[in-house]
């Protein structure tokens, strides 16, 4: 096993606050969520678990760990959880006719779920009456795919069509909210989106300029 | 292979930058002695991106030499020794550049000129020895996308795919032995070759535009002749940016998860600022190409 003070990135003997300021930032880092579709999600789960086992060792309250397992087994309930929800939402008059729907939306899922992905594919082809179900489902093979464009095209039509579909708005969410920790994580580390080194130099040229036409000078040597 | 895989300067260390530069001359250095002068020409930034992450994840560190080169011959630079990742990134510059991948993407963006090509032809069955189910991957993909380009393929995505995962079979050699980093290599080297298509495509669109040369942004967006370029851009941008962006994102979530030794600063500027403001740039340049680079 790693010496856990090189998997926290913290040097040795630092402070139980030290400790866990870096455990959660790492764990914010490789959280389920962030790796949501990805196909390298289960060596993000074990990045966590590894991350864990280092902070239960080096921390005092031991067993405070974030358990990454059940939170993922959760998310993996909330996308079996929509059936449910959708079977609930169903309208008494088209009943007969939704439920044939429903089970072959269900055997898209799990074909999915198995990673059968151009399966899928085929199957949402075939389909002719295109819900928000389908939609969504289009979506989901079309992330897997890494089709990107479609996929987020598809995932907002779904939530269009079915805005307190609670499972279509997560996704679509989740989608964007990883764009944004993109764009922390570049803001963190300096990104200067626009205004740019560059324009600031040119401003104080610019100024000198006029400085000089007006007999004094800003900067000396220019 | 385009040059948009750069560092943002204005964060990166004096130290890390020549770092950076020491990989890209040792990429150079290596393609010389490894097959003739004549191929630098393939040298470019994205592969020399390649070559430093590839070397950054080894556990022996690489060596850095001071030396003169071609283009500088009185300053000396710190120029890193050949190492496999580099031997390797220069196999793959000789292919590309005998598949002329660079020449005829620059001119009309087709791949169409598979025809041998003398100067070259001792320098690519090197690397063909050396790599030989890369070239019949390379070459396999090509044509794959040259077939997309001749039918008018009308989505990005499709051809971006194809281009992604020609990406994708490069940025895990076999050299490279462990599973989980060869496919987190895998899934980082295909949202690299999508990000570069497509963002090479929306650079492209204004010339694209006026030549009537293949773009699949244009045809996916239905741009018509006399329809106000600036606006058409300006759409394509609003659909394209966030996706993009996310495919920016899976490439860093690759980086998060492989074991890095060396470098990870300058990678991590790389990452998370330079193709982020190179993008940037691209987009608010408004598909207009701007030769100039870093």
């Amino acid at each position: 096993m790693n010496n856990p003070y090189d998997v926290l990135g913290v040097r040795q003997g630092a402070s139980q606050d030290e400790i866990k300021a870096a455990y959660k930032t790492l764990v914010k880092k490789y959280h389920p969520d962030q790796y949501a579709n990805n196909p390298l999600s289960d060596l993000a789960q074990e990045k966590i678990k590894e991350i864990n086992a280092a902070y239960d060792q080096l921390s005092k309250n031991k067993g405070s760990s974030y358990s990454g397992q059940s939170q993922s087994s959760q998310s993996q309930q909330t996308y079996r959880g929509s059936q449910n929800q959708q079977s609930q939402n169903q309208q008494s008059q088209q009943q007969q006719q939704r439920n044939q729907t429903t089970t072959e939306y269900a055997d898209i899922r799990s074909t999915i779920e198995q990673n059968n992905i151009n399966l899928a594919d085929q199957m949402l082809d075939r389909i002719m009456n295109r819900n928000a179900e389908w939609n969504y489902l289009k979506g989901i093979t079309s992330l897997k795919k890494g089709w990107y464009d479609q996929a987020f095209r598809y995932i907002t039509v779904a939530t269009s069509l079915e805005p307190y579909n609670m499972e279509y708005r997560n996704t679509l969410q989740g989608l964007q909210s990883r764009t944004n920790s993109y764009n922390q994580q570049g803001n963190f580390r300096g990104y200067n989106a626009g205004g740019s080194f560059c324009s600031i130099c040119n401003g104080l040229l610019c100024a000198d300029c006029c400085c000089e036409c007006m007999g004094g000078d800003f900067i000396r040597c220019c | 292979m385009f040059g948009y895989v750069t560092p943002y300067k204005s964060e990166l260390k004096i130290k890390d930058y020549n770092t950076f530069r020491a990989y890209y001359c040792g990429l150079c250095k290596t393609l010389g002695s490894q097959y003739n002068h004549m191929v630098r020409m393939g040298l470019n930034y994205d592969l020399s991106f390649l070559s430093l992450l590839l070397s950054s994840i080894e556990d022996k560190q690489d060596e850095v030499k001071v030396e003169n080169c071609i283009a500088h011959p009185i300053a000396k630079r710190m120029i890193i020794g050949e190492n496999r990742s580099l031997k390797y990134t220069s196999s793959i510059s000789v292919m590309l550049v005998y598949f002329k991948l660079i020449d005829d993407w620059k001119d009309d963006k087709s791949v169409k000129a598979l025809v041998g090509n003398i100067p070259f032809k001792m320098s690519i069955e090197k690397a063909r020895k050396e790599n030989p189910q890369i070239f019949d991957f390379i070459k396999e993909k090509l044509e794959e996308i040259s077939v997309l380009e001749r039918e008018k393929c009308n989505q990005v995505d499709e051809v971006a795919s194809a281009f992604g995962q020609l990406m994708e079979k490069i940025a895990a050699p076999d050299f490279i032995e462990d599973e989980e980093t060869k496919r987190i290599l895998n899934f980082l080297g295909y949202n690299l070759g999508r990000w570069i298509y497509i963002l090479d495509a929306f650079d492209d669109i204004k010339s694209d535009s006026k030549t009537g040369n293949y773009n699949p942004l244009i045809l996916e967006y239905g741009y018509s002749k006399g329809d106000d370029i600036d606006a058409f851009i300006k759409k394509v941008k609003e659909s394209i940016e966030l996706p993009l962006t996310f495919t920016l994102e899976n490439v860093s979530k690759s980086f998060e998860l492989l074991k890095i030794v060396y470098n990870r600063e300058i990678i991590e500027n790389i990452i998370y600022l330079g193709m982020r403001s190179k993008m940037e740039q691209v987009f608010n340049r408004g598909g207009q190409k701007d030769e100039q680079s870093i």
